[in-house]
């Protein structure tokens, strides 16, 4: 009874991380749970891994996305699509005043505090910022997983550690 | 003689290779190196000349004679004062203010300069642990800033990067040891994967090859049987929009087909060319 319970639920929404994926086609979130130990009658985290459908690539690594089953296996892996992203990654808004936050701090505050000190030219300026995603591939590789280095190719992997 | 017979006869050790594939085990690099810490940039140069950090501010060392001036230089003040400068410069790439000294970016900008500075140090002394232990640390410490600036500001951390010339590498799933077997494992892997999409390929070529003399027939056959029906003022079955679909996708091959005869003929110009030279 439990099992079917919980196999229903697993198929009606579920909200996960985008992790970084070999696979072109697909993204990869982790689901995070819990597992009871029967014998030590304790719960232990276990992950579960979804392959989702997104064809716009709405949602970045580090986002935390909703998804939900497919009424049809899309290929052998991907069952799941990508239906909201709830928080992009580094980006954080709050939720009741809806202003932006950088740590604990809102950000019109800190920008408040810099001009009371005497801004410099060297700040960092939010609204002149581009959008996520100038710098991957560039200084940035978190876009995809990175392994140990194993053999000598003629073109270095910058993803190989 | 003996002995050769001897060795043919017990068997080899290690995996038997029935795939010709040659591994090169990589080199190891240390930590400390800027390669493998992600530091893009050297240590930045300056003059002998230059005074020292806080004897630059003073009033009188303007007018001061150049024996005096040579006292306070870098070159006279030595290694930690030239490595003021060095974090200095670094931290005035990203400062928000005159008095920022304790917040991420700067945090970062101040570490990284020491790590610089310790990385040609290391150069120098390949055998200094004492300086080899405190880079690590202080490299270590830097990826968990920003890891935690990753987090809580993206736009910030990319900033940051592009600043102070630094790469950012995320933690990989697992870290296995380098062995041979898992190498060779690897690279068979890759080997088998080319040799099937190969034979895709062609066969996929194969095949688009026979579709544009089978669409050619198809149009004339449905031509036939229209004109037939017609003829015979049976129910006509073969409609005109049969007839121009295939028509379209007659014309999308032969669009595509040419694509492709090009592309083969530049890649057997460059072999040529290769071969000639």
């Amino acid at each position: 009874m439990s099992r079917n319970v919980v196999d229903t639920a697993r198929k009606l929404l579920l909200l996960g991380q985008c992790v970084p994926t070999v696979k072109q086609n697909a993204t990869k979130i982790k689901v995070k749970r819990l597992e009871l130990d029967e014998n030590l009658l304790m719960y232990f985290k276990k992950d579960e891994f979804y392959y989702c459908h997104d064809p716009d690539k709405t949602c970045k690594i580090g986002d935390i996305v909703l998804i939900k089953a497919l009424p049809q296996k899309l290929t052998k892996l991907i069952t799941h699509e990508v239906t909201e992203v709830v928080y992009p990654f580094g980006d954080i808004t709050d939720p009741i005043t809806g202003k932006k936050v950088a740590k604990e701090r809102y950000r019109e505050d800190i920008e408040r505090e810099i001009e009371l000190y005497g801004k410099l030219q060297s700040t960092f300026d939010y609204n002149k910022a581009p959008p996520r995603g100038w710098q991957e591939g560039k200084k940035d590789f978190t876009s995809k997983p990175t392994y140990t280095k194993y053999h000598v190719f003629d073109e270095n992997d910058p993803y190989s550690i | 003689m003996l002995r050769s017979v001897a060795s043919s006869m017990i068997q080899c050790r290690g995996i038997k290779h029935q795939v010709k594939i040659k591994w090169v085990r990589p080199d190891h690099v240390p930590s400390y190196k800027p390669e493998k810490s992600g530091d893009l940039e050297a240590i930045p140069q300056y003059s002998p000349d230059t005074l020292g950090n806080d004897y630059a501010l003073c009033k009188e060392i303007e007018d001061a004679p150049e024996s005096v001036k040579k006292l306070f230089s870098v070159s006279h003040l030595g290694r930690p004062e030239y490595n003021k400068l060095v974090k200095k410069e670094l931290m005035a790439r990203v400062k928000r203010h005159k008095y920022d000294e304790n917040t991420a970016e700067s945090k970062i900008a101040r570490i990284t300069g020491h790590i610089r500075c310790l990385q040609s140090t290391m150069e120098n002394e390949p055998r200094n642990i004492r300086v080899k232990q405190v880079v690590q640390e202080l490299i270590d410490k830097r990826k968990q800033l920003l890891k935690f600036l990753r987090q809580y500001d993206y736009k910030k951390f990319e900033w940051l990067l592009e600043k102070l010339n630094v790469e950012y590498k995320g933690q990989p799933e697992s870290h296995n040891k380098l062995s041979r077997r898992e190498s060779l494992r690897k690279l068979t892997e890759m080997h088998c994967e080319e040799i099937r999409n190969k034979k895709l390929n062609d066969y996929r070529n194969l095949l688009e090859s026979q579709q544009g003399p089978f669409l050619e027939e198809k149009l004339k056959a449905l031509k036939f049987i229209k004109s037939e029906q017609i003829e015979l003022q049976i129910p006509v079955t073969v409609t005109d929009q049969d007839i121009r679909k295939v028509e379209k996708q007659l014309e999308e091959w032969k669009i595509k087909d040419e694509i492709k005869l090009q592309s083969k003929k530049k890649a057997r110009n460059i072999l040529f060319e290769n071969v000639e030279t």
